[in-house]
């Protein structure tokens, strides 16, 4: 049987406020998947359900076919589930080489192999320069590579990032999309990328679900997404709306 | 791929951050130990202190969890290795002793015995209450450790079942010499420098950086603050042993809040992140405070003769906290391990 990662029927309100209703997505093996909405449209809550930092109000979570539910987030990290976060939280007192070795060290990984895939990792992601390096003393993008190189050394069969590319500017873009391409294919996990940035989805991923206001609108190629009116008016309002504003003003 | 060993920024055994604290403390105990017999306590004392203070580092410096509950493991340490060892005679007749059970009277162990037995006592005790205390983080942390603390004092000031009650234990004996306490202190100091180096002292520190990113990366944070907190138990255990040996008895009231309050500061003046930091606290606030006692007793020290009221000593050391919490909460040595000065670098 193929693997796969699957969230069913997720819903979750704060309150009166629903934030996710009836989400359902799933990743195979290897595929590199991205996840696409507005600000507020429900994709960290979404995040941190499947990795078990919240609770979903009704719905699933399943890794080949087991349920995860009511798994604590380290267990689900140990089955091979691991995430990156918004703001990176990488241990800010400890070098770089450290904070990449205990993503293996977390899963009681010995440190030698720890150490070897560090190597490894800090080799592949052209970040030996940063290697002795206090993680709390580099940039904003970097730090955003060592967060994916630790997430990555715990060499996961799901990658889950929370918008990598949030911060970056334009020259340190095309560098995450060099390093998403060569874990995806080194590792061949499957990658779910939560991102505001729709070019680098649109590069990266061969496939694209859309949030908006916590409803799933659309999952299919990023070309179709991109030509999809739900999107568009998600993302840039009723275009209809302004066209007509525009062309009564002229 | 490149060779693995040594990748820089790595947390790899190091044996001058193991050796430079070692000899320091032997080049120490020895110099000033030897100069006389009430300075040979003093460094008894202090090398007491030093395994208290590396008890603490293990789990506080790791951590990042406060705890004000390490007295308990060393007050029980120190009624388990004191009753062990004091001469059966003097239980037996001892007026402060006469309610004490007849099967703890009746033992009688060697010291090297007994004090392997304070430790896994005071580790077994961190690991149980361990169970539940390391669910809490933060001030819930810090007040349910102080609970633990206060129960323990008044478990044994009103008990005299287990103990003397509020009275002193006689009899204890005391080490004969420097070197056993001295060769404690070495051993102490390897065992924890070999946890910080390992898997186990590495993911601590993790959750010590941020309690939400640690999970992410499959790090259970209450069990690996439990087996901390139980050796960190253990040696603070093996620490009440030896303070009862060198004093020569035990006394509830010495494992309190003065006991307690001197070695926090000990490890937040000298760095809680590293051993060398909880030596340098500890040799730091034993040194001033061994010269403001002289002074505060009215001795003269090298013909200076300077009169300071009594408690000058307990003030300065809270000061001296309160100034190293304000400007250097990382402490004396930043929270470095030992390392040799790299003049090199200074000169470029």
């Amino acid at each position: 049987m193929e693997s796969s990662f699957s969230a069913t029927g997720i819903s979750k309100s704060f309150g009166a406020l629903k934030v996710l209703e009836n989400v359902s997505i799933t990743i195979n093996s290897g595929e590199m998947v991205g996840l696409l909405g507005p600000n507020g449209a429900g994709k960290t809550t979404f995040i941190n359900i499947v990795a078990g930092y919240e609770h979903q109000d009704s719905g699933s979570v399943s890794l080949d076919g087991n349920s995860l539910d009511g798994m604590a987030p380290h267990n689900r990290a140990r089955i091979g589930l691991a995430r990156t976060f918004q703001s990176g939280r990488l241990f800010s007192n400890l070098s770089v080489s450290e904070n990449i070795a205990l993503g293996a060290l977390g899963l009681g990984i010995s440190a030698k192999i720890a150490n070897e895939r560090t190597n490894s990792i800090l080799e592949i992601l052209n970040l030996e320069p940063l290697a002795n390096l206090n993680a709390g003393s580099i940039s904003h993008g970097n730090a955003r590579l060592v967060g994916l190189a630790r997430a990555v050394a715990a060499n996961p069969k799901y990658l889950i990032m929370d918008e990598p590319a949030a911060g970056l500017n334009e020259h340190e873009v095309p560098h995450l999309l060099e390093a998403l391409s060569k874990i995806n294919k080194d590792l061949g996990c499957g990658m779910f990328l939560v991102e505001h940035n729709v070019g680098l989805v649109a590069k990266a991923c061969s496939r694209v679900a859309v949030l908006n206001t916590g409803n799933l609108i659309f999952d299919g190629t990023p070309f179709d997404a991109l030509n999809n009116d739900a999107v568009k008016t998600a993302y840039l309002g009723d275009t209809s709306l302004e066209e007509t504003e525009e062309s009564s003003k002229k | 791929m490149k060779k693995i060993k040594n990748i820089s920024g790595i947390t790899h055994f190091s044996l001058t951050e193991l050796l430079g604290p070692a000899l320091i403390l032997i080049v120490f105990s020895c110099l000033i130990g030897f100069s006389s017999a009430s300075l040979m306590l003093t460094v008894q004392l202090a090398l007491c202190y030093f395994v208290m203070v590396l008890a603490l580092q293990v789990f506080v410096g790791n951590s990042g969890v406060l705890s004000f509950g390490h007295g308990a493991f060393a007050m029980l340490g120190a009624f388990v290795s004191g009753l062990l060892t004091a001469p059966v005679r003097i239980k037996n007749n001892a007026l402060s002793m006469t309610d004490l059970l007849q099967s703890i009277a009746d033992i009688q162990v060697n010291l090297y015995l007994s004090l392997l037995i304070a430790a896994i006592v005071g580790g077994v005790v961190a690991g149980i209450t361990g169970v539940f205390l390391m669910r809490l983080n933060g001030l819930a942390a810090g007040i349910a450790t102080f609970a633990l603390l206060g129960v323990a004092y008044n478990f044994f000031f009103n008990n005299t079942k287990f103990g003397p009650g509020s009275q002193a234990l006689p009899g204890v004996p005391k080490f004969q010499n420097l070197f056993i306490p001295l060769l404690l202190a070495l051993l102490a100091l390897v065992l924890v420098y070999l946890l910080n180096v390992s898997s186990i002292g590495r993911t601590l520190r993790a959750t010590r950086e941020d309690n939400l990113a640690a999970p992410a990366l499959g790090i259970n944070i209450i069990r690996v603050r439990r087996i901390a907190f139980a050796l960190s138990g253990a040696l603070a255990g093996l620490a009440g042993a030896m303070y009862s040996h060198v004093a020569g008895t035990v006394q509830v009231q010495d494992y309190y809040l003065g006991f307690t309050f001197l070695t926090l500061s000990m490890l937040v003046i000298g760095g809680s992140g590293s051993i060398w930091g909880a030596l340098v606290g500890t040799l730091l606030v034993i040194s001033v405070g061994q010269v403001l006692l002289m002074m505060e007793q009215g001795k003269a020290i090298f013909g200076l003769s300077i009169d300071l009221p009594n408690g000058a000593r307990a003030i300065f050391i809270a000061a001296t906290l309160v100034v190293a919490l304000l400007w250097r909460s990382s402490g004396v040595t930043n929270g470095k391990e030992f390392a040799f000065p790299n003049f090199k670098k200074k000169s470029n």
